[in-house]
Parts: C-alpha cells; structure tokens; sequence
C-alpha cells in the first residue's frame, strides 16, 4: 500500500528530519515547507533542504505574507519567494486567508479577516497583485478561527467571494472546516457544499485539541479524528478533480510509522473516490 | 471598484491585534469574549518557546518573572520586523539591551550573554559563503592564509563564552574577543577565546590579504615585542585553526590558476 501512495505529501519538518532522509518510512508523493524556515538560509539546515528537495518535489505554505492585513504587502519578502520558488522548481505557493502582521508588527500567528465587503475587495486585489507579481497563481487556505470579528457575510460566502474576484486558486484544509462547524455550530458538510470546489488545488489534513466542550483549537498535534477523515471522504469526492493532500504535523510527533499510517488512510480514502484513474491505467 | 479598506474594519483588524499585543481589549464588533484569549495564549507560546530556545543560558539565568515580563514587553511595545521567526530573537536582544536598564543594572553580563547567544544562531544560520580558492598545501609563514568566511568575531565586556552566567561579577569586567565560526562540512558552531593580540591578528589576514610573515612585521611595531616571539607564540594559534578549520589552506600559485 505504502509504494502506492499516489497523492499525499507530508509538512516537513525540522523535528523529523535526519530520520525522515535515513529511515525513508514516510512514503509521501512531495513535501510541504514554509519558506520562511527555509528561504536565505545556509549551513546544516540548507544542506538538508537541498537533499529533501533533490529527492521530493516541494510545495510552499507561506506564514508570513499576512494577505488579509491592512499593512502594505512587503515586495522585499516576496521577491525572496518568487526566487526561491524559482530556485527549486516549486509548483504550488499557497497562503492563508488571514493576517499575521498589522500596525507595522508581526504577530507570529493568524488572525481572521472581517467577513465583510471591503475586506473582499482589498484581499482579493492584493492576491491579485501578488499573482501578477508571482507570474502564477497561488492558492488561499480557509483557516480556523475562533471569534468572528464584525462579520456582515458568513465565512462561506466570504471565501466564495474572495475566490471569484481575486481569481486565485483554494486551499481547502478539511480539518479547518471541521473545527470551524464545531466551534461556531454550522453543518460542515453543507458548509463545503457552498465552496468552489473546481477550485481547490490542493488539500491540508491535520489534527486537532478539544480545550472546551464547545471550542476546538487547531494545534496540529494530535493525530486526525475519524470524524474528520469522514469528511475529507465526502469531500474528495465531491471535487471535480484529483488533488495532492497534505498531512500536516506541527507539534507532539509521533513516530513516523504512525504518520505513514494516517498518510495510508488518506491514499485509501483518495482510491476510492478517484479510482478512474486506475482502471484507465 | 473602491478596493480600498474602510476606517472601521482596519480599526477592527487593529483592535484584534492590539489586543492580541497587550491584552487590552476594545470594542471589537461581535467577539466571543471567552475565546478571544487563546489568539493571546497561542502567540505568546510561540513566542515564548522560539525566545527560550534562543536563549537558553539568559532564560536560565533571570529570574521566571524576570523573564516573563521581558517576553511581555517586547511583544507589547516592540514592533516584529521579521518575517522568519527564527530572526526574531535579534529583536529581542536589540530591545534588551535599549529598553531594560533596570535588568542590566542587576545583570551586568545581560547584553554579552544575549549577544553571544544571537551570534551562535547567526553563525549556525548564516547563508553559505564560497571561500577564496585555496590549497591545504602552503607556507604557512610566506602564503596568504584563506580563512573560513563563515564566522562573525564578537566583543564583550564579561567572559560570558568561557564562565557560568551566575559566577559572573563586577571583577570579571575586561575586553574579551570570542571568534565563532561555524566549520564546514559539519556545520557546527565553534567558538574560540581570542586574545586581543589573535583578535588583532584575524582582523590583519581579513583586511590586507598578507602572509604571517608581513603582519608579524607589523605586530612587532604595534605590540613592542620581538616579531620572532610573536611568530613562535603564534605557531599554536594559527596550527590549531588550521586543524579545526577555522583557517582553510593557503593562496599560492597552484591554485591561482
Ligand atoms: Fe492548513
């Protein structure tokens, strides 16, 4: 099954990276890096960088563009990107739907964008710009978020509408949609409904902690939930093509046979629902 | 289409933000007040643990309210420029040493000892440097030595590179030159206890591509001491950077070509 994995890539990180090069017990199809851990660096981590990259096709999941601020966008970073995806032949850059600096001062974490009107239209203008300046499209991931602020849409027409203007490509994350229908009480299932799925590029899986009976926190550090891998089923098959899906593992990492593990239940899940494209092989 | 960001949501976005800063919260529209706290708690543990494994020695070495408040402050009061969270930490260090007089006073090593903890990531970090060609074979007297360009040299006022941070005191207060330099191949960071006159030296074969046997030339004029026992004292210096690859090898014709 392992050797089958046609479609799921892992975040790489620092934490499992000697074994992940040595032991070769992950099996993914690419790896999933952020380029500001990995960008105009040098020396022992660069060193192993290049080798994961000479070894794995890479995709890039940006922390910092911070595309939902009202701060300016910072060119100086992003001509660092546009390299850099140059450089290693990187084929997706995607980022999140939120904002991570403002008032001029990182903030090292994602905060919601205001579902509102102008904020469509200011990110959607800015993915736009960055799109242009990329020379490529980039894809938005939907985040987890814990207290709506000033919202006069809902979180779904928000995406809807950020998508079709700034014509940019979706980075569905599945267990975001999960924790986002538990904490704010809404039908994750109709909620991916509504999304545009002929524009998903790319899909995130990941785990999650329950701190209160009713708020979920999306921490990255607990292996995936039934629930969710439920509906990641009822997602991909749903989606109009077959997309690369990412296991993403931050914190508390297990031993890597029990993330090639989760990995495997996602490559059966994406059989099933794809299988077309064996029986045309 | 006016794509222009209204007055109110920036404000609200800053709000959020602001409150994510310094944990003073308002007015933001439609908040679930019993949630907003964990933006705080997610970003102050982010910030906290990079902080901490940044600076190990000075997070041992000040008291936990000590350091908590320091954490606390900088995120309030200092605006983070750094896109990658590991650069972060030299901010950190930047606003110690201008904001906290109060801890310097109490600590007096406090801006050696964040001082040499940031040039250890610097160094282990830094973008690779091609050296100069050079060969491993040379007169070590008559050729120019190529040195390894990945280092940074450092001045502190207290040997905090060579003695625990607590038995640190007031006595201790000198010049102290620390060369860290990070060996290739390996990558690892070394770092070496210079004496002003190594200190000295290093910076001569930096500035002025000469063999030794010029800058001991100069070393006689500048330390008033006889240059052929500036060169024998210097024989273990330079071999022991040779063998720890601080210095690489030799300019000299075979390679020049
Ligand atoms: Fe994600």
């Amino acid at each position: 099954m392992d050797n089958g994995n046609k479609h799921i890539g892992i975040g790489f990180r620092k934490d499992f990276a000697e074994e992940f090069l040595e032991k070769k017990i992950l099996k993914p199809v690419f790896v999933e890096v952020a380029p500001e851990n990995w960008m105009g660096i040098g020396g022992y981590w660069k060193n192993i960088f290049d080798k994961v990259a000479e070894q794995y096709p890479v995709y890039m999941h940006g922390l910092s563009l911070s595309i939902g601020s009202p701060d300016p966008i910072d060119w100086n970073f992003l001509r660092k990107v546009k390299n850099f995806l140059k450089t290693y032949d990187i084929k997706i850059y995607s980022e999140h739907l939120s904002y991570a600096k403002c008032d001029n001062a990182h903030l090292y974490d994602l905060l919601p964008v205001p579902f509102r009107w102008d904020a469509v239209h200011h990110v959607s203008k800015r993915i736009r710009e960055v799109q242009d300046f990329l020379e490529r499209k980039i894809a938005i991931e939907n985040v987890s978020y814990y207290t709506p602020v000033a919202a006069e849409m809902t979180e779904a027409e928000f995406i809807n509408a950020v998508v079709a203007e700034a014509d940019c490509n979706l980075l569905l994350d599945v267990n975001n949609i999960y924790v986002n229908a538990f904490n704010h009480k809404y039908n994750a299932e109709k909620f991916l409904d509504q999304l545009p799925l002929d524009r998903v590029e790319y899909i995130h899986m990941a785990g999650h902690e329950q701190v209160e009976p009713d708020l979920i926190i999306d921490t990255h550090g607990e292996p995936i939930i039934i629930p969710v891998y439920e509906l990641f089923e009822y997602t991909v098959n749903k989606l109009p093509k077959n997309v690369p899906v990412l296991l993403e593992r931050d914190f508390n990492i297990p031993e890597l046979a029990e993330l090639q593990h989760e990995m495997s239940l996602m490559e059966n899940i994406c059989r099933r629902a794809w299988n077309h494209e064996y029986a045309v092989a | 289409m006016n794509t222009q960001l209204h007055e109110y949501t920036r404000n609200q976005q800053s709000s959020l933000a602001n409150y994510v800063r310094t944990g003073t919260l308002n007015n933001v529209e439609g908040l679930t007040e019993n949630r907003v706290h964990y933006y705080r708690k997610l970003v102050h543990n982010v910030l906290n643990d990079s902080l901490q494994s940044a600076f190990p020695i000075t997070y041992d070495l000040l008291e936990e309210d000590e350091w908590y408040d320091l954490v606390e402050k900088f995120f309030r009061y200092h605006d983070c420029q750094s896109n990658e969270i590991w650069k972060m930490p030299y901010e950190f260090y930047q606003f110690t040493i201008s904001n906290e007089n109060n801890l310097i006073m109490k600590y007096p090593h406090l801006n050696d000892l964040l001082l040499l903890e940031w040039t250890e990531i610097e160094v282990y970090m830094m973008e690779n440097k091609p050296p100069h060609k050079f060969n491993i074979e040379g007169d070590l007297l008559n050729d120019v030595l190529v040195l390894n360009p990945e280092f940074n040299i450092i001045k502190l006022k207290y040997p905090v590179h060579i003695k625990g941070s607590r038995e640190i005191n007031k006595d201790d207060l000198g010049n102290y030159f620390v060369l860290i330099y990070r060996e290739p191949k390996t990558f690892r960071v070394q770092f070496v206890n210079l004496s002003v006159y190594f200190a000295w030296l290093i910076a001569r074969l930096l500035e002025e591509s000469k063999p030794l046997i010029d800058i001991y030339e100069a070393a006689e004029e500048t330390f008033r001491v006889d240059k052929s026992i500036l060169e024998k004292n210097s024989y273990q210096f330079i071999t022991d950077m040779i063998n720890n690859k601080f210095i690489l090898g030799f300019k000299n014709d075979n390679n020049s070509k």
